[in-house]
């Protein structure tokens, strides 16, 4: 086997000279994808004898089940079968086994699954739905995550104690805390007592729901021989095979008898990570065996009955020096995580871990506490509880700022964090472009000069904050590929990296264009089977250009070094000396010589004997890195290093407000990040651009609204509005910062979660500025400035 | 998501061929046009009809014309076409201004402006024109013709004057006599599609004459008498829009709902009163901000 | 209940069908004839992704039902895509699509504002997409490909 060389300690690669990382190549699906060619999970077609499964959900939010009656429902002609969760007392859950495949004793939200129908077409299968019968007992609905914490609240989960879970959790038995992630570094009290000047506010983030425009859907099929396969449109195929595994095992099944393919994915954000009800179509078809099933989920139960970002209060506590210097933050956090944690608890403890922002503080105190509540479970979402702790930071730095007298911008550049600097919980900031993002945003803003609208109504704020996010990732999370050359040259590449439209199947085609000298029109990367392709932990996390990006870089050199030793065995020519160019072998000793890739590839080198040497070339490649260490401290946080690195940046504004009305336009949105190198400038604009303006409409208009009985008001697109193309900003500037990441493939790291993370705290700074309203809780809508 | 409920699906080829079958069926009947509320209906299973009349296929129903100094727009023509109409745009600019601002292009290429007022929901876009230009329902039903002014036409939250077993056939607009400005103006909570939270439509007639209707905030469209009082005969003053504002918690009773606060709503009808009757009046010597252009 | 016959145009085939009363024209396209270029992505209209053309103009075919088009025409992306346009080829090349959930409609849309509009202003590209649902490019890449279209098509007609 060929030695893979370690990535980890390499020097970062002059990045001044590559021919196809560092352009803005045309997208490989794109054409697919405009001509309506691509298929999503619901465009797959499995013959007429496709079965359809709809869901029985819970009316109620906290209820003991006393009572399922399905008799009517199996009557109903069309009918096959309908399962609740007798049929599937199996456990399941990412990062804690929290959760069941359907409701067992009790029901948690509204909406959970209680009961399914599987029937021989989705309208057959939705009217026996609603005759399945089912007897609640309704118990103390519990939906603030403070009151939760109280020794009086009901419990969600007597059985907490028991759960298994990962080793970097801390829940406390007999409460609904399921996870709680503390920091102590330094001294809190000899950091507020070195302060002069102390500012203490609370700021409050509601739910958020991802709204990509494919809603989840998914297939099994559990055939004669035992073989469980699932069509998911999935961000997750490997966790998902192992989940479906672990969850069924009961059955007799394996890893080796589970398949997972996810096609295109149209949108993910988080919300097709995991396993969310995914599980459903894995745990329905063993109960047909033979035959297909499909569960589709409506738009209103991709708002109520998948992840949603969890809802968090947050007490932020500054203390500051007149000259401007941070000496202590004590920054508590109580999130709203829903009835299931199984991922959102790990939102909870990514906070927790970073939740003093890209600054150099000596003494930080973090409670970041993940409480059981009877609303959707929470779960990942682009940003994963940065976006929601970076509203009240943000917006507390800014305030701090003017509390001492000093220019926001100004006060920032103090006291940011450098590389080197010591993290909250112990390890060192790595490289990054911090200071020069600052520069160039405030510049692309023009910050410093205030600006005066033309219309007498209105006035112009801007702001300008920091933002940082570490992927947060088990300390083992992999990234794996093969890489395989055709008779022509043209490579396919397999890899479990998800295309959820960010481009990473093109990316991952630049960096094997970039070793290999194929050009990209000559290069396939397949979307996942889990059968065919190799293991990828999950695409979250904006870590896959990083991760999976080394992996293919690796698969690469690993085949460009069977290349160079099949060629210096067969044709007698120094290693050391050759090199790739258009697809060719070359030799620096011998200018004439070239060994066109398609003469041998497959077919080997003949020799003047004429036998063949060599064969067909088949690169490995992967990475996990062997730094990372999540174990800590309980009481404190230190120790381990729980993240692999940061990705650093920071974002502008201009907006306008009407001061009668309290409607905000956002004139320009400016924002800078450091993504080490971008493997293609475009698609990193794209998820700047796409970012942003995500990130503005939690700032402005998306607003989920729960009543008191933690029922979903505005399931639907008429009340929770997501921005058209009327809402864009009038300009959007993307700046790329390029601060090598040692140990990133041509020294990338992610940044697709980033650029929507800053865009709450800029719009509440840039509100304060216009008109002087300091508004303490999302969203920031005209209403709330008109009439504060 | 659907469609659960079971129907026989009619396609009449004439009125009294529809009036057959919806007094055969009552209240179980629905009538097709665009079919932009019904299909929502039917999926959020709100109605369960067993018949379903697709009245496309009827001829009249698709007529726009002028007709004794009133516009006739037959039950089956779509905003899109009026949007498209000269004489809508020319000399009924309040309702191109209310029919711009109704959804979505593909919803506004099939969606009719009968079919919008049948619906009847307290927000509906078309109201506040067709309030202020006097228009009247013309309705078919088994034993006569009705007109229904539209005034008596709106009788609370999806609720209408029309009976079981009829039908509208259309609505008939008289074409104003004198010169006109109008502003439609539409609180959404944010430039994409929405609902009104509030909608205000002005039209100022040469001569001082003020029509102002409010939408969405009151079980039903209505005109704003008090406001027109106060008004009529005078050019419009800083101090008289200021009285007119006075007066707007008078003719409204917004409710607060998940979209806006009942605050928000009296505070923004009050601006929105303001902006409209001054692009109206703006517009009616020919400037003020160009047809479709948002003043909030 | 009793099934409605149909006769209808789709991307220039005649077609002949019996359709059951609450079938969708968007189920009958996906399930029925597997064109699967238009999406269910909310089913109540607000998204777009379901976009056809019916007798020319573009139609949320999730708010259609199957019996409706009789005696009408439907184009799809299916149909217009066997002769790709100018649009397409420079939103290939600015790559204004990420994911590509909300490509179809919006094809349908900007080739619906172009086929009346050759030159319009940014604004009017806007409200002409507005009723598409996109959650992953910010917008901005997609009215710049439609610009650059706009460009080459002129460019294209203003050849001898």
């Amino acid at each position: 086997m060929i030695e893979l060389a370690p990535l980890v300690d390499a020097p970062p690669e002059s990045t001044t000279d590559t021919k196809v990382v560092g352009h803005s190549v045309q997208r490989i699906d794109g054409w697919e994808k405009i001509t309506g060619a691509a298929r999503f999970a619901d465009d797959l077609e499995f013959g007429p004898g496709l079965l359809h499964a709809a869901i029985v959900e819970s009316p109620h939010a906290h209820a003991r089940i006393v009572a399922i009656d399905t008799r009517a429902a199996e009557k109903l002609p069309g009918v096959v079968r309908v399962v609740s969760g007798k049929d599937f007392p199996y456990r399941f859950g990412l990062y804690m086994q929290d959760r069941h495949i359907f409701a067992q004793d009790r029901v948690r939200f509204v909406g959970e699954q209680v009961a399914a129908v599987i029937a021989c077409d989705p309208k057959i299968a939705a009217r026996a739905a609603a005759l399945v019968e089912v007897e609640y007992e309704l118990l103390p609905v519990v939906l603030d995550p403070v009151l939760a914490t109280a020794p009086d609240s009901a419990l969600l989960h007597p059985g907490l104690g028991a759960y298994p879970h990962v080793p970097w959790f801390f829940p406390r038995a007999d409460s609904n805390i399921a996870h709680w992630r503390k920091i102590r570094k330094g001294s809190i009290d000899q950091g507020f007592r070195e302060a002069d000047v102390i500012l203490e506010d609370t700021y409050r983030v509601p739910r958020y729901a991802h709204c990509a425009i494919e809603p989840h859907s998914m297939t099994g099929l559990f055939d004669a021989s035992g073989r469980l396969t699932v069509w998911a449109a999935s961000q997750s195929p490997f966790t998902q095979r192992h989940l479906f595994a672990q969850a069924l095992a009961p059955l007799g099944l394996s890893h080796k008898d589970v398949r997972v393919i996810a096609p295109y994915v149209g949108g993910g954000f988080g919300g097709k990570a995991g396993v969310s009800c995914e599980i459903l179509a894995a745990a329905l078809a063993t109960a047909v065996q033979g035959q297909p099933v499909k569960v589709m989920w409506s738009r209103a139960q991709e708002f109520y009955n998948t992840y949603q970002r969890q809802g968090v209060v947050a007490k932020v506590k500054l203390g500051v020096t007149r000259g401007g210097r941070i000496t202590a933050l004590e920054h508590q956090l109580y999130w709203d995580a829903g009835a299931y944690v199984e991922y959102g608890a790990n939102v909870v403890n990514a906070v927790g871990l970073s939740a003093t922002g890209p600054y150099r503080i000596d003494n930080v105190s973090i409670d970041s506490v993940c409480v059981y509540t009877n609303l959707p479970p929470g779960g990942p979402y682009r940003g994963f509880g940065y976006s929601e702790f970076f509203f009240g930071l943000e917006s507390h730095i800014t305030r701090a700022a003017h509390a001492v007298g000093m220019d926001p911008v100004a006060f920032r550049r103090l006291n940011v964090i450098r590389e080197g600097d010591t993290l909250a919980y112990g390890a060192r900031m790595n490289p990054n472009g911090l200071a020069e993002a600052i520069d160039r945003t405030a510049a692309a803003i023009g910050w410093g000069a205030r600006e005066y609208s033309a219309d007498p109504h209105k006035t112009i704020g801007k702001s300008l904050v920091l933002f940082w996010k570490a992927p947060a990732m088990p300390p083992n999370a992999a990234s794996s590929a093969f890489l395989k050359f055709n008779e022509d040259a043209s490579l396919n590449i397999l890899i479990s990296g998800m295309e959820i439209g960010q481009g990473l199947l093109t990316a991952m085609a630049q960096i094997a264009s970039e070793i290999l000298t194929v050009p990209v029109c000559k290069i396939r990367v397949e979307t996942p089977d889990t059968d065919r392709n190799p293991y990828e932990w999950q695409t979250v996390a904006s870590h896959v250009t990083w991760g999976c990006g080394n992996a293919v870089k690796n698969a690469a050199t690993d085949a460009r070094q069977q290349i160079f030793a099949l060629v210096e065995r067969a044709c007698a020519i120094d290693g050391s000396s050759l090199y790739l160019e258009d697809e060719t072998v070359k030799s620096r000793l011998r200018p004439g010589w070239a060994l066109p890739l398609r003469d041998f590839v497959i077919s080997g080198i003949q020799v003047p004997d004429n036998t063949f040497k060599g064969g067909p070339i088949l690169g490995r490649g992967m990475f996990m890195p062997e730094f990372s260490s999540a174990v800590s401290d309980p009481e404190t946080g230190q120790g381990g290093h729980p993240n692999v690195h940061y990705t650093t940046g920071a974002g502008g504004i201009v907006l306008e407000i009407d001061r009668q009305t309290g409607k905000t336009t956002v004139l320009k949105a400016a924002l800078a990040v450091d993504v080490g190198k971008a493997i293609n400038p475009d698609l990193v604009r794209g998820q700047i651009t796409g970012g942003l303006l995500q990130g503005l409409a939690t700032a402005l208009y998306e607003d989920m609204r729960f009543d008191d009985q933690g029922r979903l008001l505005n399931p639907n697109f008429s009340d929770y509005k997501i921005p058209t193309a009327l809402d864009i900003p009038g300009e959007v500037i993307p700046i790329i910062i390029e601060t090598a990441q040692p140990d990133g493939p041509f020294g990338a790291r992610g940044m697709g979660e980033h650029t929507m993370i800053p865009a709450a705290a800029m719009v509440a700074n840039a509100i304060e500025d216009a008109v002087g309203v300091r508004l303490h809780s999302m969203p920031l809508t005209a209403e709330k400035i008109a009439l504060a | 998501m659907p469609i659960t409920c079971e129907f026989e699906y009619h396609k009449p080829k004439s009125l009294p061929q529809a009036i057959e079958i919806l007094s055969g069926a009552g209240k179980n009947a629905a009538v097709l046009a665009g079919g932009t509320d019904l299909l929502v209906w039917m999926k959020e299973g709100l109605r369960a009809p067993t018949a379903v009349v697709d009245v496309k296929g009827i001829a009249e129903l698709h007529r726009l014309e002028v007709s004794d100094g009133s516009l006739l727009v037959g039950a089956c023509v779509t905003f899109t076409e009026l949007l498209e109409s000269p004489v809508v745009r020319e000399q009924l600019p309040l309702l191109w201004e209310c029919a711009h601002t109704v959804a979505s292009i593909g919803v506004r290429n099939r969606a009719t402006l009968a079919g919008n007022i049948c619906s009847a929901v307290p927000c509906l876009d078309s109201a506040p024109a067709l309030l202020a230009h006097e228009a009247s329902v013309l309705v078919e039903g088994p034993l006569a013709r009705r007109q229904i002014p539209v005034t008596r036409w709106f009788l609370g939250p999806k609720q209408t004057a029309i009976r079981p077993g009829e039908m509208v056939s259309g609505v008939r607009i008289p074409l104003p006599h004198r010169r006109t400005g109008a502003c439609y103006v539409k609180l959404g909570r944010y430039r994409g599609e929405d609902l009104a939270q509030v909608g205000v439509g002005v039209l100022a007639l040469e001569g001082c004459e003020y029509r102002i209707a409010f939408c969405a905030v009151a079980p039903a469209p209505a005109r704003a008498a008090r406001i027109e009082r106060l008004l009529h005969g005078s050019d419009l003053s800083d101090s008289l829009i200021r009285q007119a504002q006075d007066l707007v918690p008078l003719e409204i009773q917004p409710i607060s709902d998940i979209r806006a606060s009942r605050e928000y709503r009296t505070h923004m009808a009050r601006i929105m009163l303001e902006r409209g009757l001054r692009a109206a009046v703006a517009r009616l010597s020919g400037g003020g901000p160009a047809l479709g252009e948002s003043v909030l | 209940m009793k099934r409605v016959p149909i006769r209808f145009k789709l991307n220039g085939v005649e077609r002949e069908l019996e359709v059951q009363p609450a079938d969708t024209l968007l189920e009958m396209l996906r399930d029925g004839l597997g064109i699967k270029s238009p999406k269910t992505g909310c089913d109540h209209g607000d998204c777009g992704t379901c976009t056809v053309f019916l007798d020319g103009r573009t139609a949320r075919s999730c708010l259609v039902l199957a019996a409706e088009v009789d005696g009408c025409e439907i184009v799809t992306l299916e149909g217009i895509a066997r002769n790709p346009s100018p649009l397409m080829r420079e939103l290939a090349r600015h790559n204004s699509f990420q994911c590509g959930f909300c490509a179809p409609g919006v094809v349908l849309s900007a080739t619906e504002l172009l086929r009346s509009n050759p030159h319009p202003t940014r604004l009017e590209i806007q409200h002409a997409i507005a009723g598409n649902l996109c959650r992953c490019t910010g917008y901005t890449p997609i009215l710049e490909g439609i610009e650059a279209a706009i460009e080459a098509a002129a460019a294209e007609r203003s050849l001898p």
